[in-house]
């Protein structure tokens, strides 16, 4: 190079380098996409060493917030225990009904499939909220008490021995199973439940929402000796046993080294379970699969409402990243059971004339189940221009054809909610409905709201020549083709749909942040007694200062992100009855404003109608066994009480008859005996 | 402007070569087809006589269902009102397109959702897909599209790519130097996975149209033609016209594309039909993954994509599959031919 311009080129390398190492992002952590409807609230009143003070180890730290919050925290003697229980009666679920199959077969190995690798074996903390999280905590870990999925209103026993519920003082007692102990062999006591509490509620775990339920739930947790203690929580509500009981927890042993960046440090480690299934290091391949093994002397394997449960010796998830493959992998038989809910499986792929199914190698099982579906519809987002004005949103209630989709794409198996509760055993409000596909209907609305004229493209243009067009954001590939159909349909009422399919993460993202016009979500809804509509409707989740004070809207009110309040829904009215709704404690008084929440947000109109399956469909291997009613009553799907087993004799009787070309009998069940009228 | 009779002799070659010149024609006439796709593949009539008048709806401000005498305010359907001419024998007749289906209209009315196979007496000559809309109707629709963003995407790398490297080429030096080591880092991003994670990064206020699409995709691929530009330039710098043409007192840009681009235009049109293939082809990928143009966009990718996921209903796999392979077998042996004609020597042995 020549000598005189070397310098100068020098110059030129280094400052584009420089230019160039300047760009880049930051590492930001982005939340998980929240599968239930859990508000991202500030974090109040969380626990922890002041901002900026090193972290003292996680002992140091423990002592020091029971010293501090010994109002919390409270330790009796023994003896007090008999005093402050004297009055009340105790439950042991003896007077309750099995809902597994006892003499379920133990053994066998269950292949199954998880459409990714998870990205990691944490239960709480960062990115731990994932599908995965299903075989290591949701689905397996014992609670105290849990739900039995069979009688509503009612809890089984699991880490507890029995317990007792004292609604004047708000406080569940609690004995613990003594045979209760962690995977690793040692003994659960109490020492894991005051750790437990001080865990959810340390600012150290990184979960600003653990923090603030943990923190706005209890009042007090008081410790008697290793295995008696009680809960007491902060309101009285009807749900008082599962608030107090339905709690998971973490062994105090294996978190020595908790504190900031936890995390990091615990992203691969396996933590001692108390439940019949733990991961053997040797059994992890990343990327490709993981294998649960089962633990054969699981101290709770005679309990009444375990045994029959978790009977596969082995299960093993293997990473298919396509459900048409993963359909594949079922058909060869590399995987015994697959769900067929799709009416693309149920009836094109696996028809009830496939081969493998009219030789009854393969079952088709269709099981009424009866829980609150996950709230699919259109949210209408209030607070963009267009959509403020009810006219234009009760036009879109006629105009969008979900009664259509429900009917041909999901060939009218699926059926639209009637209520934004259906599914919680009671009826919410039966003279509201889901409103029809009425594009003569949608037209008048329309020309209330000003949009009188038909564009030449077919469209409706109101008078300043705004067109009658709003965007539709879903964040999930399936759902274009239900979106496709809707916007089709919508032409006929003048009204055009913009599609917009996002990634999960992104879609959600934007309709987290109240950017979208239109939103096409389910929020998933655990098994309670009642439904929930703070998150969703409260004004305050809305906006920052929804309200004047006189209660008219606020003009110089802001969004509000983060929140689960899509439809930026802010009624005074509708406040105050929400409000008195959160803290009513009786089950008539629940119903009875309940019944008017209904009706204001059905008056409001901000929510189409989605459609909901009072099933779940399932096809499997003839060697997989199930008890006779299927499978409980409140089951989400055919996994989550893990009642089914694998018989690996049959599984090899199956096979060589295939080979052989001997037939069974078909196998097409419908177990309707929980089905919701 | 006149063509140099080395030209007119390119031009003679290629057409002696008969395999490229007929794919040629054959890719005319389909981008002839794409042009007039409305009035041979649409649901909207090509001339309807009613009431004494004639009707030509297929370009303009659509009909009304009332204007014909039905009771609905949407665009008239045309296939029923033709039924419903033939019923009444008043002279009035309805004129359809060869292919009467239009590519978001989901046909079969009151029938589930699911993929049907070719049906001639239907006139769905290829089937219907997974909501069925018209296979042969979304082929020739995002044929039109494909053919638009590779048209759109050869225009703006080669603009590009053109400018920057001519400018390589003929300034030299630092900027040079500087400039092909920022072309070799940014040519190393793997394109695909850059464009993916721009579009699944984008804020969605942006937008996702056709053209936001190919200005990503732009972005990635902009520096495909710039090192054949610089050298190419650098070669004619070389010569004696270029410095008769700047003592005469021509500036840098006018010797550029004035004097120096009419001469190496012959390497821009042998690439200029693989450019279009990838440009197809890059569409078709980023369609197939879902992080293409939206939904209910006609597209071949989005074709593919729905074939391997219903492998039962093969017809829609072979439809895409084959248009797409035809497509790109015609332009790669347009390319060929091309090459060869372009030659600098005429008689080639391969030895």
């Amino acid at each position: 190079m020549n000598n005189e311009r070397f310098p100068a080129v020098l110059t030129a390398i280094v400052l584009l380098s420089a230019a160039l190492s300047g760009c880049g992002k930051g590492a930001d952590q982005q939340p998980a996409a929240a599968d239930s409807a859990v508000p991202a609230t500030a974090v109040s009143g969380a626990q922890g060493a002041a901002p900026g003070a090193a972290f003292p180890g996680m002992e140091a730290d423990l002592k020091r917030t029971l010293a501090e919050e010994s109002d919390f925290y409270v330790f009796k003697a023994p003896g007090d225990f008999a005093k402050d229980t004297a009055s009340l009666t105790w439950q042991d679920g003896s007077d309750l009904p099995e809902f597994a199959d006892p003499n379920a077969q133990k053994g066998g190995t269950l292949n199954s499939w998880i459409p990714d690798f998870p990205r990691t074996f944490r239960t709480i903390g960062p990115e731990a909220n994932d599908s995965f999280r299903n075989y290591l905590l949701d689905d397996v870990e014992p609670a105290f008490i849990k739900p039995h999925p069979g009688v509503p209103g009612r809890f089984y026993p699991e880490l507890a021995q029995s317990w007792a519920v004292d609604r004047a003082t708000k406080t569940v007692y609690f004995r613990l199973n003594p045979a209760a102990k962690w995977s690793d062999g040692v003994p659960l006591t109490t020492d894991d439940v005051v750790f437990s509490w001080y865990f959810y509620r340390s600012r150290a775990l990184n979960e600003p929402w653990y923090n603030d339920f943990y923190h706005k739930t209890y009042s007090r947790i008081t410790v008697y000796d290793a295995h008696l203690f009680s809960i007491t929580l902060a309101e009285l509500k009807p749900d008082i046993e599962d608030r107090a009981g339905n709690v998971t927890l973490y062994a105090k042993h294996f978190f020595g080294d908790f504190g900031p960046h936890w995390e990091d440090r615990h992203n691969w480690k396996i933590q001692p379970t108390l439940g019949p299934y733990t991961i053997r290091p040797e059994d992890i391949k990343k990327q490709v699969s993981v294998t649960l093994t089962r633990i054969t002397d699981w101290w709770a394997k005679d309990n009444r409402f375990m045994r029959g449960r978790f009977n596969p010796d082995r299960v093993k998830l293997v990473v298919i990243r396509d459900p048409d493959k993963a359909f594949e992998s079922f058909i060869r038989g590399d995987i015994d059971i697959f769900p067929v809910n799709s009416p693309h499986f149920w009836y094109d792929k696996l028809p009830d004339s496939d081969p493998l199914v009219a030789g009854g190698y393969i079952a088709k099982t269709k099981f009424f189940n009866s829980i609150p579906p996950p709230d699919y519809g259109l949210y209408l987002n209030e607070a963009m221009p267009g959509l403020d004005d009810l006219n234009v949103r009760l036009g879109i209630q006629y105009a969008t054809n979900l009664d259509l989709v429900c009917r041909q794409y999901f060939r009218g198996d699926d059926v639209r909610q009637q209520t934004r509760s259906d599914g919680y055993g009671w009826h919410v409000n039966t003279s509201i409905s889901a409103r029809p596909f009425d594009p003569v209907k949608a037209r008048e609305y329309f020309a209330k709201a000003g949009y009188a004229t038909q564009g030449p493209d077919g469209i409706l243009v109101n008078g300043a020549g705004r067109r009658l067009s709003f965007t539709i954001t879903g964040a999930n590939q399936r759902e274009k083709d239900i979106l496709s159909i809707l916007k089709e349909e919508a032409l006929k009422a003048g009204l055009e749909y913009t599609i917009e399919i996002l990634d999960e993460t992104t879609g959600w993202q934007k309709m987290q942040e109240k950017h979208h016009e239109i939103a096409l979500a389910a929020l998933s809804r655990s098994v309670e007694m009642y439904p929930r509509y703070w998150e969703q409707y409260a004004g305050e989740n809305a906006y920052d200062v929804p309200y004047l004070k006189d209660g008219s809207p606020n003009p110089a009110r802001k969004t509000k992100p983060n929140t689960n309040n899509l439809t930026s829904t802010a009624i005074y009215e509708l406040d105050g009855l929400i409000h008195s709704y959160d803290h009513a404690d009786s089950m008539e008084q629940i119903k009875t404003l309940a019944s008017r929440i209904e009706q204001i947000i059905y008056d409001d109109a901000d929510w189409v109608n989605g459609w909901k399956a009072p099933f779940y469909r399932v096809a499997y291997w003839r060697w997989v066994k199930w008890p006779a009613e299927f499978n409980a009553m409140k089951s989400l799907d055919y996994e989550q009480y893990w009642l089914m087993s694998v018989d690996p004799e049959a599984k090899k009787a199956t096979l060589d008859a295939k080979a052989a070309g001997q037939t069974f009998p078909r196998q097409i069940l419908v177990f309707d005996q929980y089905k919701d009228d | 402007m006149t063509i140099s009779p080395q030209t007119r002799r390119q031009f003679q070659r290629f057409r002696s070569i008969k395999r490229g010149y007929g794919s040629f024609l054959i890719l005319l006439v389909l981008a002839v087809v794409c042009l007039l796709a409305e009035l041979l593949v649409s649901n909207r009539a090509l001339l309807v006589r009613s009431g004494g008048r004639l009707y030509f709806p297929s370009y303009g401000a659509i009909h009304t269902g009332r204007e014909f005498g039905l009771g609905y305010d949407y665009e008239v359907r045309y296939r029923d009102l033709q039924e419903r001419f033939a019923g009444r024998r008043t002279g009035d007749w309805v004129l359809m397109p060869l292919v009467p289906y239009d590519p978001n209209e989901n046909c079969y009315d009151g029938q589930d959702f699911k993929p049907r196979p070719p049906d001639v007496a239907n006139r769905h000559y290829l089937g219907t897909d997974e909501i069925n809309r018209d296979i042969l109707a979304r082929l020739v629709y995002g044929l039109r599209n494909s053919f638009i963003f590779a048209a759109g995407f050869v225009a703006l790398t080669y603009l590009i790519g053109i400018a920057v490297g001519c400018a390589m080429g003929f300034f030299g030096g630092a900027f040079d130097l500087g400039a092909q080591r920022l072309i070799e880092i940014w040519s190393l991003l793997p394109f695909l996975l850059a464009v993916i994670i721009v579009r699944a990064d984008l804020p969605p206020s942006v937008g996702f149209g056709i053209w936001v699409l190919l200005l990503i995709v732009v972005i990635f691929s902009w520096t495909g033609m710039t090192y054949y530009m610089r050298s190419a330039t650098y070669r004619e710098k070389a010569r004696d016209y270029v410095a008769a043409a700047q003592v005469l007192g021509a500036g840098s840009g006018r010797v550029i594309f004035r004097h120096i681009l009419p001469n190496i235009l012959s390497i821009l049109v042998t690439f200029l039909p693989f450019s279009v293939a990838a440009g197809i082809t890059s569409l078709t990928s980023l369609d197939y993954l879902g992080f293409g143009l939206p939904p209910p966009t006609p597209s071949w990718g989005e074709l593919l994509q729905q074939g391997t996921s219903n492998l039962d209903a093969p017809w829609i796999v072979a439809s895409a599959f084959g248009a797409l392979s035809i497509i790109l077998i015609l332009i790669t042996f347009v390319g060929e031919a091309i090459r060869e004609a372009f030659d600098p020597k005429k008689f080639t042995f391969y030895r």
